[in-house]
């Protein structure tokens, strides 16, 4: 019997939550906020520029990639995840790097590991680790021009020096070249180190604080602590996070507690470079990560310890993204390998 | 084991979420009679799609009560009218389930007499319950037309026959944990007498030696007014206990889990741990019909949402028309973008109101667009994980998505599909608005009928084989009996060479003979 159907039939549930990706998406730029303006406060405005930088390039290359897919733009625009993909993105980059460095490592993030993977939700790879990835690995000396944090610098940039930085490669001349690189905290320990030096001598350099670099720690706190405000949330859960930080202390501290000498202190490991950020904002991405909650633990603590390796005993400073990225490929296995026990499926 | 179980201790549900209640508003306009519709639909489907036989034909008259159908095995329920008139179509008729299925429908035009069958009623006191026997109140259970009132349908004398477990718990299930839906609540408030005598009388039909009656933390003051009664009464093994409202601990095997913190075996029921959940709108029926002589003819529903003016829970006679009762709660039927038979989270949407009720109809909601829309858009699984956390049968909902939508089934059921009770919390914390549910229950009835398939044509591999095996039986069968033939040929062949062989022996030696007769002869000559 056909009937007329007066009211339309969608199936259950018929009261959705008020939830969204884009909602998801926006609160995750909101918890980067406080570290953002630690950033600003310490290494000065040009953080402001890449990001602004990385984001456009961001939107631009997701439009035209949804265009090229024939996909609906406006519909996945919309999501802002292109949007988060720029934000971390920036945030790995030096504040005056130049602006080419957003161009291709957007260009790989949102066309290469994005959408040549199906776009939105079928990435592998973690879009703004691949493409830091990327510039780190291919323009490596562009990647090293750090400025070290206002207190401790001779010169402070403006705004407008910055602007010069990024897009003319052109800083005021009271900044030598030697400033300019090597700075980051982790640059110098690996360098120190190389150069035979005792890890004691280097952490009492002028550029290391309470537990990492100065300034750097007062990021990596903010980054904890908009961390703490998406588990709040409940837009992440702990699980990655804790076993990412749990698990750099736990690797790290053997060989710290044998060698001091040679080796970074756990507070160090974590307090440094990218770990709190990867800990809290990347490795926690759902799309490329662990489903399971058991998985989760595991894929947290094998980035720790690829990132602990690289730094430890690699040729580059810093592993976070190199650790992200493998256990990005590792996920799917550690998914099958950790299908939780159903309901009345407890041995019992 | 049993005596453990402790009316105060509670375990933890894995998932679950925290819903809206929108319980008062039908609440605080209380319990009425619904007066009885001019035609009402009674539907003879019986759970799991089988059909009840019509006992009625076309212009017979019906009194209320009646058994107008009966099913073809044990395994159904008896059908009664609902109300007393004339059958004026038996016919095939959108019903109250999922997709409005159609099926077999008598139509009853009333007569506005009510007029009941000869009802048989005895009063349930502490004699009558002493001097019953089980299988008395299990007859009656089956006469009475009983199904689980709660949602699903299951006949509920089914529960009490099976003899292979001992019975020790019955868990009477009051928490209703879907928003919006009261009658369960409305029942409790209105007639706990009755509810404890119903208690009584399911616990001497199971042998159970215990009750643990299962409310949500978030009704008002029913815990004591039943408490007041057990007390009475003076029964001791009544538990009553409150359980935290979270959707979907009202589901049974959530509803075990949070008791007793047992799980029910994966694929099994509660009856494999000596249980039985019965839902309070059930056990109030048992009552009526022992009481009263009344069966299963009439129940509880609520109507509520946003666009029910007087939103309120009716006694409504089974295979009233919706539209009938949406008139009398004032139904804005304009605004509504919905009609939902059942709760938000697990009820089916109606296509139109013209459908008849059924013994399981707990609730109609009629809900605008404000209410049922999504606030997003609906995007790709970003695998956020939000549906793990919820997911109360402790499944990776965003993995089976996944397979499912590649058409990898076996990978689904590899990750426990049919374990999902498909309550829908995953769909609702979904931030991609995909609607989960439905790709589970495609793929479980894809897995079936694959299933069905494999088995068929197990079958007939087996057949096949069987042939085979036979055809070659029967050649090798031939092949020998050709041999044996072949041989005696050659026997036969043997005895004729012999047989000529003799024949030419006796021929050379009368030859011989003769030829010594001549020689004799001509010797004599």
């Amino acid at each position: 019997m056909t009937q007329n159907k007066v009211f339309n039939t969608q199936s259950a549930p018929h009261i959705p939550k008020k939830n969204s990706v884009a909602k998801l998406m926006l609160t995750l730029g909101l918890a980067l906020t406080p570290a953002i303006l630690a950033h600003v406060f310490f290494f000065g405005t040009g953080i402001i520029i890449q990001l602004t930088l990385a984001v456009i390039f961001a939107l631009c290359f997701e439009a035209i990639s949804l265009k090229l897919l024939g996909k609906s733009i406006k519909l996945f625009l919309k999501d802002y995840s292109a949007f988060v993909t720029g934000l971390l993105f920036a945030l790995c980059i030096s504040p005056v790097a130049p602006w080419w460095i957003s161009f291709i490592g957007m260009f790989f993030a949102i066309v290469v590991a994005k959408h040549l993977f199906g776009g939105l939700g079928q990435n592998i790879f973690n879009p703004a680790m691949l493409g830091f990835a990327v510039v780190l690995i291919s323009f490596p000396q562009a990647m090293s021009m750090w400025l070290p944090p206002h207190s401790i610098s001779p010169y402070a940039m403006s705004f407008v020096e910055n602007l010069q930085a990024i897009f003319f490669n052109q800083f005021p001349s009271t900044i030598d070249f030697d400033t300019l690189t090597q700075a980051t905290p982790l640059d110098l320990i690996k360098t120190g180190i190389s150069q035979d030096s005792m890890m004691s001598e280097i952490t009492t350099g002028i550029a290391f604080g309470n537990f990492g670099g100065v300034g750097w720690e007062w990021v990596a706190n903010m980054y904890f602590l908009g961390g703490l405000f998406l588990i709040y949330k409940k837009i992440i859960t702990w699980r990655v996070p804790a076993a990412v930080l749990l698990t750099a202390i736990a690797f790290s501290l053997p060989f710290y507690l044998i060698d001091p000498d040679n080796f970074i202190g756990p507070l160090q490991h974590i307090f440094s470079g990218g770990l709190m950020l990867g800990a809290f904002f990347i490795a926690t991405d759902p799309t490329s990560g662990c489903s399971s909650h058991k998985g989760q633990l595991i894929f947290g603590a094998g980035v720790a310890i690829m990132t602990i390796l690289v730094r430890e005993f690699g040729n580059f400073p810093d592993g976070v993204a190199f650790g992200i990225l493998i256990m990005n490929m590792s996920a799917p296995l550690i998914d099958r390998l950790t299908i939780p026990k159903a309901f009345g499926q407890k041995d019992k | 084991m049993v005596s453990s179980i402790n009316s105060q201790q509670l375990y933890k549900l894995q998932g679950g979420i925290k819903l809206p209640h929108h319980k008062n508003d039908s609440l605080q306009n209380g319990l009425s009679h619904l007066p009885i519709a001019d035609k009402v639909y009674i539907s003879l489907r019986i759970n799991r799609g089988n059909i009840a036989k019509a006992l009625v034909k076309v212009g017979d008259k019906v009194l209320k009560g009646q058994i107008i159908a009966k099913p073809d095995t044990t395994n159904g329920s008896y059908i009664h009218a609902s109300t007393s008139g004339e059958i004026t179509a038996i016919m095939q008729r959108a019903t109250a389930s999922p997709e409005a299925d159609i099926s077999t429908v008598i139509e009853i035009t009333t007569d506005g007499k009510e007029q009941w069958v000869l009802l048989n009623k005895k009063p349930i006191n502490q004699a009558y319950i002493d001097s019953v026997s089980a299988k008395d109140i299990i007859d009656s259970i089956h006469n009475a037309g009983l199904v689980g009132l709660g949602g699903a349908g299951f006949p509920t004398h089914l529960k009490y026959t099976s003899n292979d477990t001992k019975i020790n718990t019955l868990i009477v299930n009051g928490a209703e944990c879907e928003p919006y839906i009261t009658c369960d609540e409305q029942l409790m408030l209105s007639y706990p007498e009755d509810l404890i005598s119903g208690i009584l009388l399911m616990m001497k039909a199971s042998a159970a030696s215990q009750a643990i009656f299962a409310l949500e933390d978030q009704v008002g003051n029913i815990k004591s007014a039943i408490e007041k009664h057990i007390k009475q009464r003076k029964i001791n093994n009544i538990i009553v206990t409150k359980v935290p409202t979270i959707y979907p601990a009202g589901g049974e095997k959530q509803l075990i889990k949070v008791l007793t913190g047992r799980e029910v075996p994966s694929g099994g029921l509660p009856l494999n741990l000596g249980i039985i959940v019965q839902n309070v709108g059930t056990i109030k029926a048992l009552s009526d019909f022992i009481s009263e002589g009344r069966p299963l003819v009439e129940r509880i529903v609520t109507v509520a949402g946003d666009c029910i003016g007087m939103a309120q829970n009716f006694i409504t006679a089974i295979g009233t028309p919706m539209s009938h009762l949406l008139q009398h709660a004032q139904f804005h039927k304009d605004k509504t973008h919905r009609l939902i038979i059942g709760g938000p989270m697990m009820g089916y949407s109606m296509p139109d109101c013209s459908t008849g009720i059924d013994k399981t109809t707990n609730c109609i909601l009629a809900l605008s667009k404000n209410i049922t829309q999504h606030y997003g858009d609906a995007l790709p699984c970003i695998r956020c994980g939000e549906c793990v956390n919820v997911c109360p049968a402790g499944l990776l909902p965003q993995q089976l998505h996944w397979y499912i939508k590649g058409e990898n089934l076996e990978k689904a059921r590899e990750h426990h599909l049919f374990d999902c009770i498909e309550c829908g919390a995953c769909a609702w914390v979904c931030p991609s608005q995909i609607k989960l549910v439905d790709y589970y229950r495609y793929a479980k009835s894809e897995l079936k009928y694959l299933d069905y398939k494999r088995e068929k044509s197990d079958q007939a591999q087996i057949r096949h084989e069987q042939r085979e095996a036979r055809l070659e039986r029967l050649k090798a069968e031939r092949a020998a009996k050709r041999k044996r033939t072949r041989r005696r040929t050659t026997n036969t062949d043997k005895i004729q060479k012999d047989l000529s062989a003799t024949m030419e022996r006796i021929q050379k030696a009368k030859a011989a003979r003769q030829d010594t007769k001549l020689e004799t002869k001509n010797d004599s000559k």
